[in-house]
């Protein structure tokens, strides 16, 4: 065998296994778990325990997730922190849709997750039906560290080791291709 | 003679009735004369508004006459005396608008506006302030539906909290077949009282 | 009926529109939307401002974004229920909402409210009225740019937390009163932790003053600033501590007593300059006011009951069911139907931490109240940003919208 039949060989298998790309693929998910901005969407109770969860005691720095950006091109996951009104529905999607991909978004609170006890005209019901929501975080509010506790899941799932209920390996967010 | 007392003879002259209960001293006046029963009892000392609110007598046992009710409530800071000026409107009627006398009423009306549908005629800015845009009916009225969705089980059954909340309350056998025994209000050890009677 | 035509500036998503010609200058007069996604409008505060240049010349606050419904949900609710709800409107002074409730309930039901009860309550609005100081001053000093304050005033609310975790066992959303008195006493080590709390707390108040209060920057950003005169407040209808800046010493705490205030000494910190910087110092002031209230109510506090022994009103006590048949029925009326108020239309105002809160309650004779209609200080002290801003800079105007102190829970309902 000549050296480059051997050489073509070797790119075959490297292409084939993707060793090389799958391990930056990694690589880059665990950059990017380890700093997910949130950006400030703060509506109701909730959006105080979320500023309690960045304080000295609870200290959510620890996980990369400390720096609330303003504007949503910054940021890379939507925390709904608070009851979601039908008049804000519109407002809340055209914010997720600013944001750039991959992004996330954290359901904190039982009103965000489910209406909670607001079951009436003005409040939607579940934030899923407006946004994809990746982490549910229940409570009313959830204490700070129960928001830290659903970054470090939200942490899980974009490193690729989260599973579905029935124990199947959720897929990692594309590296690079969207 | 206090202020309340004082400016209550002074809106008799104007076709008010006053009533009381517990305390709180409230005149009813023609919508016609609200702003200037609003401006009578400013310039004689009421010198804050409180709030603007508006009732919905739909469902009200044995209520008769009208079937809205704007509120006002005024407060009186040197004499610290606080009194209700009231107006009936039936569905479809305006109301003049007391912006000219306080400003704060902007918001207030705004809200009686989006809330129950009464106009006020000659508001600088009515417009609905806290429901969307989209939002057809007003919701405090009694006729609203309040809007909830059937809490699902994963089984596929599922409460209805409308029925639910009967059952538990006695107004209706509903899901829990509880038939509640102090219906209405009324009971024999506990002996209501008359709604406010005129004076 | 005529029903007026939506203006375009309710219009979601409009942002720079009619770009009219004022004539004198040929400038031009350019309409911002500010909001409700914003990180200084506390929430979700939209404003429409039409500027010239950098100044504000109309300013219209557009709310709503956070409607809940409040008010419709209650009429399903019986009146135990409501507790719940009320604390939710305004999440940062919460045991002010609850009081506000509790005490127009009890108004229609000439109920008994112990005195321990009374204290109590006293005890836990005014620790929430500090707590809810701090969140005002460390959001509103992060409006304008310092980011340092937020942490040390988030130190010490945490410390409050701890206290009402101590109480009810949640941080926020309290639903610990109950109507007639309290859900269950106070466990035993509070008075000692709460003793801790206030002979700390001084100290911490000396330091933001050095760190805010007598800080050249702050104070030059603030000192007449979006000036409010006693009349011009009077006319807009606000109320609570903003009032209380522009020299009209309006405090229902000593204007109307309930639940005791009657019996501490304490004094109504007012300021005649009207602008942001009094508005914050009197809160300030009266953060110093609501420790001594705290004080004294610790001082007088006595063992005793905490629930009007009206078996029609509160529950039976646990260890009654085990025994008493009749607890058990009155137990079961309690927590199915609930109570029944005689009918009428009640309203007792109360000094929030914002202003003048109170609940209209309109019963039928029903378990469930016919109408609560509650007199929210935010909406109506929001009015008052239009007179403020007018006429300053556009940078005054999250200044002023931070020193109004809205929480927009309490203006959408």
């Amino acid at each position: 065998m000549s050296l480059i039949d051997l050489f073509e060989k070797d790119v075959q298998e490297l292409e084939n296994e993707g060793i090389l790309f799958s391990s930056l693929e990694k690589l880059v998910a665990w950059g990017r778990s380890n700093s997910l901005w949130p950006a400030t969407f703060g509506l109701a109770c909730c959006a105080i325990e979320m500023m309690q969860s960045t304080n000295s005691r609870n200290d959510l720095a620890r996980f990369g997730s400390e720096v609330f950006r303003a504007s949503p091109r910054q940021s890379d996951v939507m925390i709904v922190a608070g009851r979601l009104s039908k008049k804000m529905a519109p407002i809340m999607r055209r914010v997720y849709d600013q944001m750039p991909d991959p992004k996330w978004v954290i359901s904190m609170g039982a009103c965000a997750s489910s209406g909670g006890m607001f079951n009436n005209y003005a409040i939607v019901q579940n934030v899923d039906s407006v946004v994809p929501v990746d982490v549910f975080v229940p409570g009313c509010p959830p204490r700070p560290e129960a928001l830290v506790y659903g970054v470090m899941q939200l942490q899980k799932k974009v490193r690729g080791q989260a599973f579905d209920q029935k124990g199947i390996e959720l897929p990692m967010v594309e590296g690079w291709k969207s | 003679m206090s202020l309340t007392e004082s400016v209550v003879t002074e809106l008799k002259a104007l076709g008010g009735k006053p009533a009381e209960f517990k305390q709180m001293v409230s005149v009813t006046v023609d919508v016609s004369d609200i702003v200037n029963a609003v401006q009578t009892a400013k310039s004689a000392g009421f010198n804050m508004i409180s709030d603007v609110m508006g009732v919905d007598y739909l469902n009200y046992p044995q209520h008769q006459g009208k079937r809205f009710s704007v509120i006002y409530n005024l407060y009186s800071i040197t004499e610290n005396e606080r009194m209700f000026i009231r107006i009936n409107v039936n569905d479809g009627d305006s109301v003049p608008t007391i912006t000219g006398v306080w400003h704060g009423a902007n918001f207030m009306e705004r809200e009686v506006y989006d809330m129950y549908g009464i106009t006020f005629e000659n508001h600088p800015d009515l417009r609905k302030i806290i429901t969307p845009e989209d939002l057809d009916g007003y919701p405090l009225r009694k006729d609203f539906p309040i809007g909830e969705t059937p809490t699902v089980f994963n089984d596929g059954r599922f409460i209805d909290p409308a029925a639910f909340r009967a059952g538990l309350t006695g107004q209706d056998s509903g899901l829990s077949g509880h038939q509640g025994g102090m219906r209405k209000g009324y009971s024999a050890d506990a002996p209501m009282p008359d709604a406010p009677k005129e004076a | 009926m005529t029903i007026p035509k939506p203006s375009p500036l309710t219009q979601p998503g409009v942002t720079v529109s009619d770009i009219e010609t004022a004539s004198e200058f040929e400038t031009k007069l350019m309409r911002l939307n500010v909001g409700p996604q914003h990180p200084s409008t506390h929430g979700v505060l939209r404003v429409v401002v039409d500027l010239d240049g950098e100044t504000v010349k109309r300013l219209v606050p557009q709310i709503g974004y956070l409607h809940t419904g409040f008010e419709k949900t209650m009429e399903h609710r019986t009146y135990q229920q409501c507790v719940t709800y009320s604390n939710r409107m305004d999440y940062l002074h919460g045991f002010g909402h609850d009081l506000a409730y509790v005490l127009s309930a009890e108004k229609l039901l000439d109920a008994q409210v112990p005195v321990r009860a009374q204290q109590v309550r006293v005890i836990l609005t005014e620790l929430n009225r500090i707590a809810s100081h701090l969140v005002f001053f460390g959001t509103g000093i992060l409006d304008m740019g310092a980011l340092t304050l937020f942490f040390y005033t988030m130190r010490e609310r945490e410390q409050i937390l701890d206290l009402f975790e101590m109480v009810c066992g949640v941080r926020m959303n309290y639903g610990y009163f109950r109507v007639g008195g309290l859900s269950k006493d106070i466990p035993e080590g509070f008075v000692e932790a709460a003793r801790k709390f206030i002979s700390g707390f001084p100290k911490m108040i000396d330091q933001y003053a050095t760190m805010f209060a007598k800080n050249d920057i702050f104070v030059g950003r603030t000192t007449g600033v979006g000036v409010l005169t006693g009349e011009q407040a009077l006319d807009y209808g606000l109320t609570g501590p903003s009032l209380r800046a522009s020299d009209v010493s309006l405090d229902f705490r000593k204007a109307q007593p309930y639940s005791g205030y009657e019996n501490y000494d304490f004094d109504v910190p007012t300021s005649d300059k009207g602008d942001v910087n009094a508005r914050f110092m009197v809160r300030m002031e009266e953060m110093a006011e609501s420790l001594k209230i705290v004080e004294q109510a610790l001082d007088a506090l006595e063992p005793g009951p905490v629930k009007d022994p009206d078996r029609r009103i509160s529950l039976p006590p646990r260890q009654e069911l085990e025994t008493s048949m009749e607890a058990v029925i009155f137990h079961f009326k309690l927590a199915t139907e609930g109570f029944h108020p005689p009918r009428g239309e009640v309203y007792v105002p109360t000094e929030s931490a914002r202003g003048e809160l109170g609940y209209y309650l309109v019963s039928d004779g029903g378990s469930m109240p016919y109408r609560v209609k509650a007199r929210v200080p935010s909406l109506i002290n929001l009015q008052s940003l239009e007179p403020a801003c007018i006429d300053g800079v556009f940078a005054d105007m999250v200044a002023n919208i931070a020193s109004l102190d809205p929480v927009m829970g309490d203006v959408d309902k």
